[in-house]
């Protein structure tokens, strides 16, 4: 038995102590270094852009504009953004390239000796713009005189992919509710703060491929996206990564590797063959990448005196920022997971995205559920308390169940465990019981509560989230494994796979998915991993899909691959393209469709301390039960649970970008606040149920993402609960906590 | 720039003398961030870790003497003191992290005239004396008049702080220093309170209240410690040092804290420090 195990990761020893390869520390002695210089104009259009000044000082090479990029568009879902703003580009692209539509917009790469040189390059760069209106917020956006970002998208205002769900009969559900909750939330953005910001390497390898080393979280995608701006084939770019240090979603778009690309190619084309590395300070890449989307929430909820939800109405507006980047699918989520895992047999929901002047919204980890769940986790957890029901009875009462349709009027697929889960948690945290005491908390060692003032709460919440891509994308998986041995079995086993390792452990995972397999013991399973040119497409690192999705690709080419070795083929090679049951896009007019083909479900119960004299909130204990259907390593799933549960604190406490007339203001982690140490939750016990997925390797969900969704709403419920108050935007902030507890007089 | 590292104060004040637009430094923690977003530099960068004097603390004749260089760490370690006067071991303890903490200074601390400074209300509260190098000799003032404003001190710039003298604490004192930040550790304060109380038996004989952060420098708040002074710390008291320690405020509205928030939380954190000042001074650190 592998799986099941928990063996020491791999890249444990190397990452502790510091030997491992990042991005960032594998540059070449003679590496040219490369600066991308933003825009600093949140909306303006480049009237000129003069390099000569730039060129002219010492131990700068060159400089990359527009002028040089083949064609001119990019983006992951849409090609709406320019890769270089300038005046003088190919005209290949439908986006208009002269413009400028958020502050970190690039327009030059600027190629030097050093990265001083480089530096003093891009400060020398003398460009003219004409300011445009700033968009700086939703409002702004959707003001009937707003110019529009995007014409080329043919529609006549900044909200675009509009999305609905027409289900039952919405009149008789509000006549049949006897009582109604309804609320606004406003969701925050959120910077994914990895530990390292991105950075790579370029360069023409031995068969002539433009080559970027760097970090990512799908290197086939990465390439398509690289190939498209620069004219070439796929097969002409290569990527390949390095160890990555975090992603959590903020590494599946383009940051630095079109820049780099662009500039190996035009270099090389110069004569100028040597590497040319590029990374971003803290502050570039705060500033120079996306975020979890600020939005905001309309939901109105109707129940019976009983608690059975009768009608459901929910308007969903996400801030895209400048471009798409994955905002669209973001969207999707959000639209799903607004109504929760709930049996809703009326619902009327509208969402759409609108672009605004300001930094793109994109993918993070929960992809838009955390979003949608705060709403409607809120909106239960105030039903609860205006029925005075057991906010987990309340839940149990309208959970789903296999055989039920979802908010997309298809049935769920097979596998619904969100009642187990839900009455797991409540029984493992005690939830109908009194809480337990715990120390009084001092969340500074000289700021010890003030008995008197501190209250206690608990709070709770649960939801869904798919597991892999939705709403119709080709889904797919790829591997490759080469058995080898001299008697009657393989002693050995290489395993070709493109699947990232961010951080979450999927490397050692697939190994041991590969060891149970192919009966080879784990250290004899050699991993080759994540360069498009020795392996296949992975998809991506993202949406809780890569446990569940590399399992079955690896499952499928062991198969093939023993088939070999009973043919006597040595090595013996097995390939495995992998693809679960379609998906599909909903019904523009009704929201119908089958959009995912597994779902993980999850459940939160939380206890808080709060001081109603500083607004300091302290998080006591948190039970996060998942439904995972198999625990490949039991270890590693546990880091995942405390790193989401950590990541999801930050979100709902103390995490505040500000975002002012369309600029960062606090692009440093000395004002936008993650978790210390001191900070996170005092207890994360995390409840492990294993119901297996009908179509999981080993029966194995997903787990990556569920532990961040429900967290906010447990918490606020908590506070709720130890206050009085109910807050409909967070973060909690000790400013924000103190002027909402004076307000209700406390 | 240069750097110098002179290991007398003779020297020191040689070398500021002879170079304009000079600046002395302890352990860097302020000076080498402000550098690198982009501040002047200055012309030569004096080090003053290599002057003994700078670098000794010492207790006698009824004072202790603290070199202005020295380490908060070693405060925070020295048991000593530290019983003596816990509220000022609190707030240099408090200073960046531990790491720092190895070469953060009350020196520096001051001198870097941040409204903020952990280390400087409670060394107010204590009457604490700031000993200055000048380029004639040395003069002492309070240490209340050393900062005029964010980033500003009435040092002179060719003098810099030798030393700091603190009188020992007159028996049944003690002192405490509270500080509201959003997280646990690693950031500024947004209001800090120091308070240091004189008891006889259960009535307070001698008060001082300052607070930190809500003002352009640190501030005293004499209503606060008017309504302390001969009470016993009663419900009443208690509000009323609360309601003196808001309306004493005057702070900016910025990231971390509104002005609402630093007003109310002073009153807060004045009356908690309150609390744990008369505790000590009735039973000891």
């Amino acid at each position: 038995m592998s799986i099941g195990q928990s063996p020491v990761r791999q890249d444990a020893a190397p990452k502790a102590d510091g030997s491992i390869q990042y991005a960032g520390d594998a540059v070449p002695d003679n590496a040219l270094h490369a600066v991308i210089v933003f825009s600093g104009r949140p909306h303006a259009r480049m009237v000129s852009m003069s390099t000569d000044a730039a060129r002219a000082i010492a131990g700068v090479v060159d400089v990359i504009t527009a002028a040089d990029v083949p064609v001119n568009e990019y983006g992951l879902t849409m090609l709406d953004q320019p890769a270089l703003v300038g005046v003088d580009h190919t005209g290949v692209a439908a986006v208009d390239g002269a413009i400028s539509r958020w502050e970190a917009d690039q327009i030059a790469v600027v190629i030097g000796e050093s990265r001083a040189a480089a530096g003093a390059g891009a400060a020398a760069l003398d460009v003219d713009w004409e300011d445009l209106p700033i968009l700086g917020t939703i409002d702004d956006a959707l003001a009937p005189d707003a110019p529009l970002l995007h014409p080329e998208n043919g529609l006549p205002t900044n909200a675009y992919h509009p999305l609905k769900i027409r289900r039952g009969d919405l009149e008789a559900g509000w006549a049949d509710a006897e009582v109604v909750i309804e609320g606004t939330y406003t969701v925050p953005h959120q910077e994914h703060a990895y530990l390292q910001p991105e950075a790579g390497t370029a360069y023409i390898d031995d068969e002539g491929r433009v080559t970027i080393e760097g970090g990512g979280q799908w290197t086939t995608e990465d390439r398509e996206q690289v190939a498209h701006v620069l004219g070439l084939p796929d097969e002409r770019v290569r990527i390949v990564y390095k160890a990555i240090g975090g992603a959590f979603g903020g590494k599946e778009d383009m940051s630095i590797q079109i820049a780099l690309g662009l500039a190996a190619m035009r270099l090389a084309e110069r004569g100028e063959r040597r590497p040319i590395h590029c990374r971003w300070s803290r502050e570039e890449s705060i500033v120079g990448h996306h975020k979890r989307h600020r939005g905001r929430i309309h939901l109105r909820l109707g129940a019976t005196n009983e608690g059975i939800i009768t009608a459901l109405e929910a308007d969903v507006t996400l801030d895209a920022g400048a471009y798409n980047y994955t905002s669209n699918k973001v969207l999707g989520n959000a639209h799903l997971t607004v109504s929760g895992a709930y049996r809703v047999p009326n619902a009327r929901i509208d969402s759409r995205a609108v672009y605004t002047t300001t930094v793109p919204g994109g993918a993070f980890r929960g992809f838009g559920g955390p979003q949608g769940a705060f709403a409607i986790e809120t909106t239960m957890n105030k039903l609860a308390a205006a029925l005075d029901i057991d906010p987990v009875k309340l839940r149990l009462l309208n959970a789903v169940v296999d055989g039920d349709e979802g908010i997309t009027q298809a049935v769920l697929p097979e596998g619904v465990t969100a009642v187990e889960v839900i009455t797991a948690c409540a029984g493992r945290a005690a939830f109908n019981e009194p809480m337990a005491d715990v120390e009084p908390f001092a969340p500074i060692a000289t700021l010890p509560p003030e008995p008197t003032v501190t209250r206690r709460g608990r709070g709770f919440a649960t939801s869904l989230k798919n597991v892999g891509f939705s709403f119709g994308f080709p889904e797919r998986c790829e591997a490759e494994i080469h058995l080898h041995g001299d008697g009657d079995e393989p002693t050995s086993a290489d395993l070709f796979h493109g699947g990232a390792e961010v951080g979450q452990g999927n490397h050692l995972a697939m190994r041991q998915m590969t060891a149970e397999v192919t009966g080879v013991t784990l250290d004899r399973i050699r991993g080759h991993f994540s360069d498009t040119a020795t392996s296949g497409d992975p998809g991506s690192a993202s949406a809780s899909r890569l446990t569940f999705m590399s399992g079955n690709s690896i499952l499928g080419a062991a198969e093939e691959a023993e088939k070999a070795w009973r043919d006597g083929q040595r090595p013996a090679i097995g390939r495995f393209r992998y693809t679960p049951p379609p998906t599909e896009s909903l019904d523009e007019e009704t929201g119908e469709g089958q959009p995912n083909f597994c779902y993980g479900y999850m459940a939160q119960a939380v206890e808080v301390t709060v001081d109603t004299g500083t607004g300091h909130i302290r998080v006591d204990r948190v039970t996060s039960t998942h439904d995972v259907g198999r625990a490949i390593n039991p270890r590693m799933l546990r880091g995942q649970v405390e790193g989401a549960v950590v990541q999801a604190h930050g979100y709902v406490l103390s995490e505040d970008l500000q975002v002012s007339d369309g600029f960062i203001t606090n692009p440093r982690l000395s004002a936008y606040l993650i978790p210390g140490i001191g900070d996170i939750p005092t207890e994360v016990d995390s409840q492990i149920l294993e119901l297996a997925d009908p179509l999981g390797p080993f029966g194995a969900r997903g787990v990556a993402e569920m532990p961040f969704i429900t967290y906010a709403p447990a918490v606020i419920a908590a506070v709720h609960d130890a206050t009085g108050v109910w807050f409909d935007e967070f973060p909690l902030t000790p400013s924000r906590v103190v002027a909402g507890l004076r307000n209700a007089g406390i | 720039m240069k750097y110098a590292a002179p290991t007398t104060v003779d020297e020191a004040r040689s070398l500021l003398a002879d170079n304009p637009g000079s600046r002395v430094f302890a352990g860097a923690t302020d000076l080498i961030p402000q550098m690198r977003s982009g501040r002047p530099e200055p012309a030569v960068l004096v080090d003053l870790k290599r002057i003994d004097q700078l670098m000794a603390v010492s207790h006698g004749e009824g004072k202790w003497t603290i070199g202005a260089a020295t380490p908060t760490a070693d405060l925070t370690r020295n048991g000593a003191f530290s019983g003596m006067f816990p509220g000022i071991s609190e707030g240099a303890g408090l200073i960046g992290s531990d790491q720092i903490q190895n070469r953060s200074s009350l020196g520096g601390n001051l001198c870097n005239g941040s409204p903020a400074a952990d280390s400087v209300p409670a060394l107010i509260a204590a009457d604490a004396r700031a000993v200055i190098a000048s380029s004639d000799g040395t003069r002492t003032v309070a240490v209340a008049e050393v900062v005029t404003g964010p980033g500003q001190t009435s040092l002179a710039d060719d003098e810099f702080i030798v030393e700091f003298e603190i009188d020992d604490a007159p028996a049944n004192t003690g002192d405490a220093y509270l500080r509201m930040i959003p997280r646990t550790e690693m950031d500024i304060a947004v209001v800090g309170a120091a308070v240091r109380l004189t008891m006889d038996g259960d009535t307070v004989t001698d008060a001082s209240v300052v607070l930190g952060a809500v003002a352009p420098t640190a501030v005293r708040v004499p209503d606060a410690e008017a309504a302390l002074v001969g009470s016993r710390l009663d419900d009443d008291t208690l509000a009323a040092v609360s309601a003196a320690a808001s309306a004493a405020c005057n702070p900016i509205d910025d990231k971390r804290g509104t002005i609402e928030y630093r007003t109310q939380v002073a009153g807060v954190l004045a009356k908690r420090a309150a609390v744990i000042a008369a505790d000590r001074a009735q039973n000891g650190a």
